[in-house]
């Protein structure tokens, strides 16, 4: 059709550079917790507007790279994982030995920091395989620690925490809540370090139960057919998304392209009640009458705002109402801007990538399960600021967040211009090679360590338990709970 | 919708339920009050706005006369008749009326004027000000207000001008005037010997009472509250506030800065001893004692309890100041961490100066693993400036349980932080925490168990009236339904009700009832998924459950909830979707009959049709309904239409 929007990638790479070369206003204090998630949505958009070839110069030169990679590396901590923020890194202490407690390391920040390492790797020089960015992206990533700390933060029933604490008197506690995206991170981490070494083989760590995990998401499938933290609870696009990624990610092998629709998938009990629940998230978006002048009632209609009901429902085939084609999270609920990411997601790695893309308006042959011209003409008509980045809601100013996932819906909607995008790793397709490369160096020095260890016989298995257990000992003064139970 | 227009929105919905009192010395008729409005605003060109009260103490400060009145040819009454004034706002409008007698009188209307001024020759009806002011009067008050202008407007220039001519010229232009009403005003000025500084008028009008726009989410709840109510002036307020207390007040100021100023010398001497620093006439080196160490730890225990003081007797300065750590000698133990962001630091944050501080104390205390009443507070204190630290709420938790604090108490305290960041989880994970160690010392006695149901619930319904559909307060409230077992509390059943009679596509409610309805121990197979029939499930509560969404859709048909609702019950109670048939539809009819006899009042009830269609092995009706969907009722979801039609596996969804 004549009147298609176009995505100004200039303008959108100008809202980054702004980002990245400013602090960020006082109103991100809130996410001062997760300043990783912040640098991941600044580098993640960077990386989805600047595919290779496209002749964009990307705003990170490759000079500064190095120093970019050393501030997430600054952040691991020595009991596993990765700090969300500086601000809760603790510092050295007196013998140079960093100080630990053991809930600064938070399992979404470990997550977004493996990412933006991956991001942020030296470009390959072509020809050369000695000179290789890629394998080295992982350097200085303690590969064993993290996947032990990831171990002990799911909990019996299969579900994962994002931090842990000893709590006095009470033991370890996993912290954080029964949430979907944990599970999710869980997944992912597991995929992006572990690697393909088998029981007994040098490089050995001891993988979580990932049958208690796939268990757990099974069953918290809603009776509507979407996905919450429980099943008791009420279905969630977001909670949708990680629970289909995470079953994914747990089959997904170790390299090459994702099996479509894995057998974990599907084992989803109500699997065509789940598609129904994602396709009702896609709704015909109506502008919002006038706002009247001296409107005092409007405290509480945000609700009703961007979600608004046709007169009469034939009024729902008239063309001109189908212009703008938006996303909400749940029933009845608004128009947001990650939606269309989340839900155009949890579609690919459902195994339904194909069905994506096209629409109805631009004439493209019908057998999408998401309106593609729709919802891009939504995202680039109505949530796309002037200034570039995109908004939560239709008019509002843009923030990281939903500045990244207006791209990264897009990238997987197919949009020209953009990186190819992975729907299961939520970085462009290029990076997850990067990632692939990355872990299988650092695969291989765990196993040349240990197999180092083995020959002089100064390191065992054991050894390394009783290494949990004096860090146990200088983080609370008593034997880990988690090890005693054993 | 901007926020700012929002906030503006509450500000004039508030102000406008919380008229300002009348004034206790105007306490005549409504005219009067109208008077007091208007002719504040026509004098002071903008209408009275929020003091903030500590300024009120240094406005009515001294009132200056102007250099020429020196003469005491006071044509005034005396101020002898003056009754002693109780309160800081009397004395203030006393004050103001000896040196504004005019205006008092114009203000306060002629019926019962302040005390200093004589009895008016005739009430004045209202007719407006001026017309309560004999001629001679009335010259003399307009000769002020010319006076105080041109007495304003030369002093600008002066740097321009060199010569009194200009500064006179200059006064002419401003007022307007020629040369000889500026003579003309000076010279009644003079006669009337008029005073040209005062009070303003804003203290006069009872200040504390307009809302300030910008203010937290708690205090402005907490103000509201108290103002819809009809409370009583605040303890601190300018009107309650006695004179005597005021003097107290700005005594303990007095004092304060001293200290303040004090500390801040020894301070700097300190810094240079570390400095090594030498005296410039003695060529000593600069030396701190034991003695002055000693003498500036007790100054600032005096200054931390001043500032409680202060702060505990009305908002201010002093209180704001409080926050501050590095001047609170209960932490002078503590050396702070402060961050430094390297080079290449991502997303870094303009982070407030108060902010900065208590997270470089936290690191320091987080390093020590100290578990103390001021770790305690400065947990609080960060969460007040940013509830989404996960480490924070965890170490607050370490905290509390290391002290032995009272649960209850904390999940008391926990309902104000959640009402002020209703996006916030962190707050319900604390939450979650608390009731799992709170439970098991209520859990062997029922009584216990439901009196915290009641209290629980209440708070969750006054932060759901807020936000209807949010996801945390939902999620926590069916962990609390399951962990209390509520699944037959009446209460729990009718709250929920209510909020779908409130809203009928409130889908959270409707989610948290098929959770009650179809998780009760009592008539659920443990274990069993959502999406499965439950042979437990007993067949009078599945029919009850029908007819509930069936009622509730009539309500609005194109209403999803109540629709997956229905599906959801069927499934549960092992039914056939078909059992709905009949009812699905009273949604469609003359469906593939034409433009004209078709009409479909639900999507949702063509979906289920075609779905139970399929149920019996009607492919073509199925198949029929599905392409409808697509082509005209639900266009959007053409492709999904298209999709399911090929589930069908008919011939004309093949072809």
């Amino acid at each position: 059709m004549a009147d298609e929007p176009t995505l100004d990638i200039d303008r959108h790479l100008r809202y980054w550079t702004m980002c990245l070369r400013s602090p960020l206003p006082h109103h991100y204090l809130s996410s001062d917790g997760n300043r990783m998630a912040l640098a991941y949505f600044m580098i993640n958009s960077v990386a989805i507007l600047t595919p290779p070839g496209s002749g964009k110069p990307s705003p990170i030169p490759a000079s500064d790279r190095r120093s970019l990679r050393r501030w997430v590396l600054s952040l691991q901590q020595p009991g596993g994982g990765f700090a969300g923020s500086p601000t809760l890194a603790l510092p050295p202490g007196p013998d140079g030995v960093q100080a630990v407690d053991a809930s600064v390391a938070n399992l979404p920040a470990t997550l977004f920091a493996l990412q933006l390492l991956a991001l942020l790797a030296d470009d390959d020089d072509d020809d050369d395989d000695d000179n290789d960015g890629a394998a080295a992206a992982f350097d200085g990533v303690d590969r064993a620690r993290t996947l032990r700390w990831l171990r002990r933060l799911q909990r019996p029933d299969g579900s994962f925490g994002e931090a842990l604490k000893h709590l006095p008197g009470r033991g370890w506690f996993v912290g954080g809540g029964y949430d979907m995206r944990y599970c999710y991170i869980a997944a992912a981490v597991r995929w992006i370090l572990r690697g393909d070494v088998q029981e007994g083989e040098p490089g050995w760590v001891d993988d979580f139960d990932t049958h208690a995990l796939a268990r757990y998401i099974l069953s918290s499938q809603t009776y509507d057919g979407g996905f919450a933290g429980s099943s008791q609870e009420e279905p969630h696009a977001g909670y949708a998304y990680c629970a289909i990624g995470a079953l994914a990610l747990l089959d997904r092998p170790i390299s090459g392209h994702p099996r479509p629709g894995g057998t974990l998938v599907a084992s989803i009990r109500d699997r065509p009640g789940l598609i129904r629940w994602l396709a009702s998230r896609q709704f015909v978006y109506l502008e919002p009458p006038e706002p009247q002048e001296d409107d005092d009632d409007d405290d509480d209609n945000d609700d009703e705002d961007n979600f608004r009901l046709p007169q009469r429902l034939s009024d729902l085939s008239l063309t001109e109402n189908l212009r703008h084609v938006a996303c909400n999270g749940r029933t009845n609920k608004v128009a947001d801007t990650c939606y269309t990411w989340w839900v155009g997601g949890a579609l690919a790695n459902l195994g339904l990538g194909a069905e994506l893309g096209g629409g109805v308006a631009d004439g493209e042959a019908p057998g999408v399960l998401l309106d593609r011209a729709g919802a891009r003409r939504f995202l680039l008509e109505r949530m796309a600021h002037r200034i570039g980045g995109f908004s939560k809601h239709p008019g509002g100013p843009p923030d990281v967040y939903h500045a990244c996932f207006g791209l990264a819906a897009l990238a997987v909607l197919g949009e020209p211009g953009l990186s190819e995008f992975d729907s299961g790793l939520a970085v462009p397709a290029r990076t997850v090679r990067v990632m692939e490369r990355a872990r299988a160096a650092l695969v291989e020095r765990d196993r040349a360590r240990d197999r180092a260890s083995e020959g002089d016989g100064t390191k065992r298995p054991a050894e390394l338990a009783g290494e949990a257990v004096a860090l146990g000992l200088a983080m609370a003064g008593k034997k880990p709970a988690w090890l005693s139970e054993r | 919708m901007p926020p700012s227009k929002k906030g503006g929105g509450k500000g004039k919905a508030s102000q406008a339920s919380t008229p300002p009192p009348p004034p206790p010395l105007a306490t005549t008729t409504t005219a009067a009050e109208d008077k007091v409005t208007s002719q504040g605003g026509a004098t002071t060109g903008k209408p009275p706005s929020k003091e903030s009260d500590d300024e009120s103490d240094s406005a009515i400060g001294p009132v200056l006369p102007s250099s020429s009145t020196a003469a005491p040819t006071d044509p005034l009454p005396a101020t002898a008749a003056l009754p002693e004034p109780r309160t800081v706002l009397e004395r203030t409008r006393a004050r103001f009326a000896a040196a504004r007698p005019y205006e008092a009188r114009l203000i306060f209307g002629s019926r019962q004027p302040p005390p200093t001024l004589a009895e008016p020759e005739e009430p004045g009806p209202g007719l407006g000000g001026l017309k309560d002011l004999e001629p001679r009067e009335r010259a003399a008050w307009l000769a002020t207000r010319i006076a105080a202008r041109i007495a304003r407007r030369p002093a600008l220039s002066a740097t321009t001008t060199t010569g009194g001519a200009g500064a006179a010229e200059l006064a002419r232009v401003a007022c307007g005037g020629g040369a000889k009403t500026v003579r003309e005003a000076w010279k009644l000025v003079n006669e009337g010997s008029v005073p040209l500084r005062a009070a303003g008028e804003k203290q006069l009008l009872g200040a504390a009472t307009a809302p300030t726009p910008a203010s937290t989410g708690i205090a402005r709840r907490r103000r509201e509250g108290a103002s819809s109510r009809g409370e009583p002036a605040p303890a601190g307020s300018l009107e309650a506030r006695t004179i005597a207390a005021a003097e107290a007040r700005w005594e303990r100021r007095v004092r304060l800065a001293c200290l303040l100023a004090e500390s801040r010398c020894f301070r700097a001497q300190r810094e240079r001893e570390t400095r090594g620093v030498r005296d410039d006439r003695t060529g000593e080196p600069a030396v701190v004692t034991e003695r002055e160490v000693v003498e500036d730890k007790r100054r600032r225990l005096e200054i931390a309890a001043l500032r409680r003081d202060m702060a505990a007797h009305g908002s201010g300065p002093a209180s704001r100041a409080a926050g501050k750590i590095a001047s609170n000698p209960d932490w002078d133990d503590v050396v702070p961490v402060v961050l430094e962001e390297p080079a290449g630091a991502l997303a870094s944050i303009a982070y407030p100066a108060d902010y900065a501080e208590a997270m470089s104390y936290l690191r320091a205390v987080m390093k020590a693993n100290e578990h103390s009443e001021r770790c305690l507070w400065l947990t609080e204190h960060i969460i007040n400036m940013n509830a989404s630290h996960y480490t924070v709420w965890l170490y607050r938790a370490a905290i509390l349980f290391a002290l032995e604090k009272p649960i209850a108490e904390e999940i008391e305290w926990l309902n104000e932080i959640a009402l002020a960041n209703l996006k916030n989880y962190q707050i319900w994970h604390h939450r979650h925490l608390l009731v799992e160690n709170h439970f098991p010392s209520i859990a062997a006695d029922p009584a216990a168990v439901a009196a915290f149901a009641a209290s629980e619930r209440r708070f969750l319904e006054r932060i759901l009236a807020e936000d209807t559909k949010n996801y945390h307060v939902w999620s926590y409230r069916s962990y609390l339904a399951n962990k209390l077992g509520l699944f037959s509390d009446a209460d729990e059943l009718a709250s929920v009700e209510r909020m779908i009679d409130d809203d009928v596509r409130n889908n959270s409610a409707w989610s948290h009832r098929f959770f009650l309805v179809f998780s009760h121990p009592d008539r659920a197979t443990p274990g069993a998924a959502a999406t499965e029939p439950d042979p437990k499930a007993p067949p009078e509560m599945v029919d009850r459950e029908v007819a509930y969404a069936q009622a509730k859709i009539r309500l609005a048909p194109q209403n999803q909830s109540p629709w997956s609702y229905l599906r959801g019950v069927l499934v549960k109670g092992g039914r056939k979707l078909g059992e709905a048939e009949g009812f699905a539809r009273e949604f469609v009819t003359g469906l593939g009959k034409g433009e004209d006899e078709e009409d479909v009042t639900s999507t949702h009830a063509l979906d289920l049709l075609a779905d139970i269609y399929a149920e019996q092995g009607r492919k073509e009706e199925a198949d029929l309904c599905l392409q409808r969907l697509g082509q005209k009722w639900d266009r959007i979801r053409l492709g999904y239409w298209e999709w399911r039609r090929r589930g069908l596996g008919t011939e004309a969804a093949a072809a």
